[in-house]
């Protein structure tokens, strides 16, 4: 057998030695992280079981916590999501709500829902933010962890760091204010900073699953649901695979370069020498933890960042393809964004496992890896147009990839099966089966198509979210 | 032949790409398998977990409540072929132990006798000999609830094992059963101890309502400061003002600034609350 027919050239078989080396490096990658991600997991769990997180309820030595929460016109639902803030397990905590100069009445909704009445409170503007039109305090004492900032709009990143600028406690918890948290997840998340071995834990993440179409009540998550709507459901099966084979093998090689934006832990004192949130990527959850790691190994301080593998935040996928491609073009956006910032850091030993490891990953297979596959399609339409083709082999190449993403997802069904068990009806495991067919061909082309949409907004000099809309968990009862 | 030979003639090819696809199909039929087996074993196990449960809690009833002899039930008919098997002793063993998590005083006496005499005691014991340290971890956790003092020793022994949650579990367990002298070796221990163990310390403190905290005050001697550290959050969190006098002492010879700033915090916290007393 050869790749192609007669007229085949050297050219078009280092092509083809490239693309084929390409696909066995991608997946050897995925199938190595996920083997230490298992390993990982299972011993987290084993550690877990004898874990008792009421210690960190009963005691004042638990490290002491301020949640920030950026709003942005979330009137329809913000006065839920700042009760179930107001009401988790944890104790030593305070909750920072930054109204980003919302056009529609969240603030509204804020003042008269919790009573209340500005403060004479100095904002010190250790980073510099949009102007703070007002500091808001409860007079109910039952709502005394609550501080809530009115300021003028500057988008996600300015309105985390008026938080930061806030916040009084030496841990800050980043979140984002429509996602639902499990009630232990202060907990969870704020036991790794008490177990430092002479290394400062700098930030802490879990993981984020997808709560479409479950059941919501009292802002807590009562009952777990998968998506009849094919584009969240293999969000679904997505996030598996991402947080539990991918993240936590990551965490483990203490190489995690994304803490995701909706629920994460950092230390304040080196968030704020660190320069805070970038207000000019719209990557900013990622650009953080890569600048605080940067600090940390350029101060040669010992660190480490922690990840938990607990479903600790529950978030909503967008169902709608348009919503979809907004989210994932700004996610290359912000891709593109913190690597280009950090350049120095590629393949640089100076940064370790992270400059030799991380970094060139995250290039090649993250920010590379839809420009390399857009290529090669046009590159095999231009063989099929010429008749340089071989079908036989060409399936054969095609049949490969697509066994291989669905095995992977079989391996994150597995992966769940065997730790959280969040998805125990038959009916719903054979949806995500059923997703894990239908992924390669349906969903995965229009990540690839949304990325490259990123890469063109990057170009084009785009700024910005863009107006992101939510449909609002539906209380299936 | 070179290896771009070899490349060239891609012979390699077909098989590689064919064995790999067959390969995929083939774990994965094997995981899905897997996974069904899995879920139809744990539905089974609950299914007979729940059958269990009941039976037991007819036995516990009539130990607890009844006085029925350990003698008597182990020849009752009903219950004979139940103790060899090997998974109702487990879930026995978990339904007495969680049971006397909610007894004090007589009838946790009788479920304590009941754990003895049925020999659920010796897996217990047996536990703590496994080479695993999660089944050493629940062996410990097991004796603790009981309150099986001749396992102190054994326990103590593994509170200095390296492994971070057995060590926390023995000495958790430790604290329950010999109070404060469940930890008064942590003085000569070599390593540091992080807070989450220090917190665990304390709470377990707490939880069992040690009274007894004669000796505490000699952590506070310990070469190792987070030791001293954890003798000064023990002292703040019990409020225990008799100890007044040996944290002023420690002002005094503190190995460091940090220890020497936690010592005045802790003076000033004991006076305020002697004051108000």
């Amino acid at each position: 057998m050869t790749f192609f027919n007669s007229e085949t050239t050297w050219f078009l078989d280092v092509y083809i030695l490239l693309i084929l080396g390409y696909a066995i490096l991608i997946m050897s990658s995925y199938l190595i992280l996920a083997y230490l991600s298992t390993k990982a997991l299972r011993s987290y769990l084993k550690k877990n079981s004898f874990v008792d997180y009421e210690v960190l309820l009963t005691s004042e030595f638990a490290p002491k916590l301020s949640l920030i929460a950026p709003a942005y016109n979330e009137g329809f639902t913000i006065e839920e999501n700042v009760k179930s803030l107001l009401s988790l397990n944890y104790n030593n905590y305070q909750v920072i709500v930054v109204n980003d100069g919302s056009k529609d009445n969240s603030m509204e909704i804020l003042i008269n829902t919790y009573n209340l009445v500005l403060t004479e409170l100095k904002y010190d503007s250790k980073i510099e933010t949009k102007k703070v039109r007002g500091i808001y305090i409860s007079q109910n004492a039952a709502f005394k962890k609550l501080i809530v900032v009115d300021k003028e709009n500057g988008g996600k990143a300015d309105a985390l760091n008026v938080g930061l600028n806030i916040a009084q406690n030496p841990y800050v918890v980043c979140i984002d204010v429509d996602c639902i948290l499990d009630k232990d997840s202060l907990l969870k998340l704020a036991k790794p900073f008490l177990e430092s071995h002479g290394k400062r834990i700098i930030a802490t993440g879990g993981v984020v699953r997808i709560a479409n179409q479950c059941v919501i009540r009292n802002g807590r998550l009562v009952e777990v649901h998968i998506p009849d709507v094919m584009l969240p459901r293999i969000q679904v099966l997505e996030y598996l695979r991402a947080f539990l084979l991918g993240r936590m093998a990551w965490g483990r090689l203490d190489g995690l370069l994304l803490i995701s934006g909706a629920f994460g832990a950092f230390d304040k004192e080196i968030a704020l020498l660190s320069g805070g949130y970038d207000t000019k990527t719209v990557g900013e959850d990622m650009e953080l933890v890569v600048r605080m790691r940067r600090y940390m190994v350029e101060n040669k301080l010992p660190y480490s960042v922690s990840y938990i593998p607990d479903p600790l935040c529950w978030t909503e996928a967008p169902e709608d393809f348009k919503i979809f491609k907004k989210q994932r073009s700004r996610w290359m956006r912000g891709t593109i964004e913190t690597l280009t910032i950090h350049k120095k850091m590629f393949l640089n030993p100076k940064y370790k496992l992270l400059g030799i490891v991380s970094i060139p990953y995250w290039t090649f297979f993250e920010f590379l890896a839809p420009a390399i596959e857009f290529i090669g399609l046009l590159i095999t339409l231009i063989f099929i147009f010429f008749g340089f083709i071989n079908w036989h082999f060409f399936l054969l190449l095609v049949l490969f990839v697509y066994t291989f993403a669905v095995f992977f997802s079989v391996i994150a069904l597995f992966s769940e099966e065997y730790t959280y068990h969040k998805y125990p009806k038959q009916a719903d495991f054979f949806k995500l089966l059923l997703a894990a067919f239908i992924e390669p061909l349906y969903f995965h082309p229009l990540t690839v198509y949304a990325a490259l949409v990123g890469y063109k907004e990057k170009v084009m000099g785009t700024k910005g979210w863009g107006e992101m809309t939510r449909k609002g968990f539906t209380k299936k009862e | 032949m070179n290896i771009w030979e070899l490349y060239k003639n891609s012979n390699w090819v077909e098989p590689f790409l064919m064995g790999s696809i067959c390969l995929f199909v083939g774990i994965s039929a094997v995981l899905y398998l897997l996974i069904i087996e899995s879920r139809n074993r744990k539905i089974k196990q609950e299914k007979l977990r729940n059958d269990y449960e009941q039976i037991i809690v007819e036995l516990m009833y009539s130990v607890v409540f009844m006085d029925t002899p350990f003698s008597s039930v182990k020849e009752d008919p009903n219950y004979v072929m139940f103790f060899k098997n090997a998974y109702f002793r487990e879930v026995l063993n978990e339904s007495v132990i969680n049971l006397h998590k909610n007894y004090d005083g007589v009838y946790a006496l009788k479920l304590e006798q009941f754990y003895k005499e049925s020999e659920l005691i010796n897996s217990s014991f047996k536990k703590l000999k496994n080479h695993k340290w999660e089944v050493k971890c629940k062996g410990i956790t097991e004796l603790a609830e009981m309150n099986i003092t001749d396992a102190s020793d054994k326990i103590i022994s593994l509170s200095k094992s390296k492994n971070k949650v057995l060590k926390i579990t023995a000495i958790n367990a430790a604290i329950r059963l010999e109070g404060i002298n469940g930890i008064i070796h942590l003085t000569e221990h070599p390593y540091p101890i992080d807070d989450w163990t220090q917190l665990n310390i304390i709470n377990a403190f707490k939880k069992h309502d040690i009274g007894d905290t004669q000796g505490v005050e000699y952590l506070l001697e310990s070469k190792n400061t987070t030791v001293v550290a954890l003798g000064l959050k023990l002292i703040k969190e019990l409020k225990l003002t008799q100890k007044l006098h040996h944290v002023e002492q420690l002002t005094e010879r503190a190995p460091n600034i940090l220890i020497q700033y936690e010592a005045q915090s802790v003076l000033k916290a004991l006076t305020v609350n002697l004051i108000s007393e």
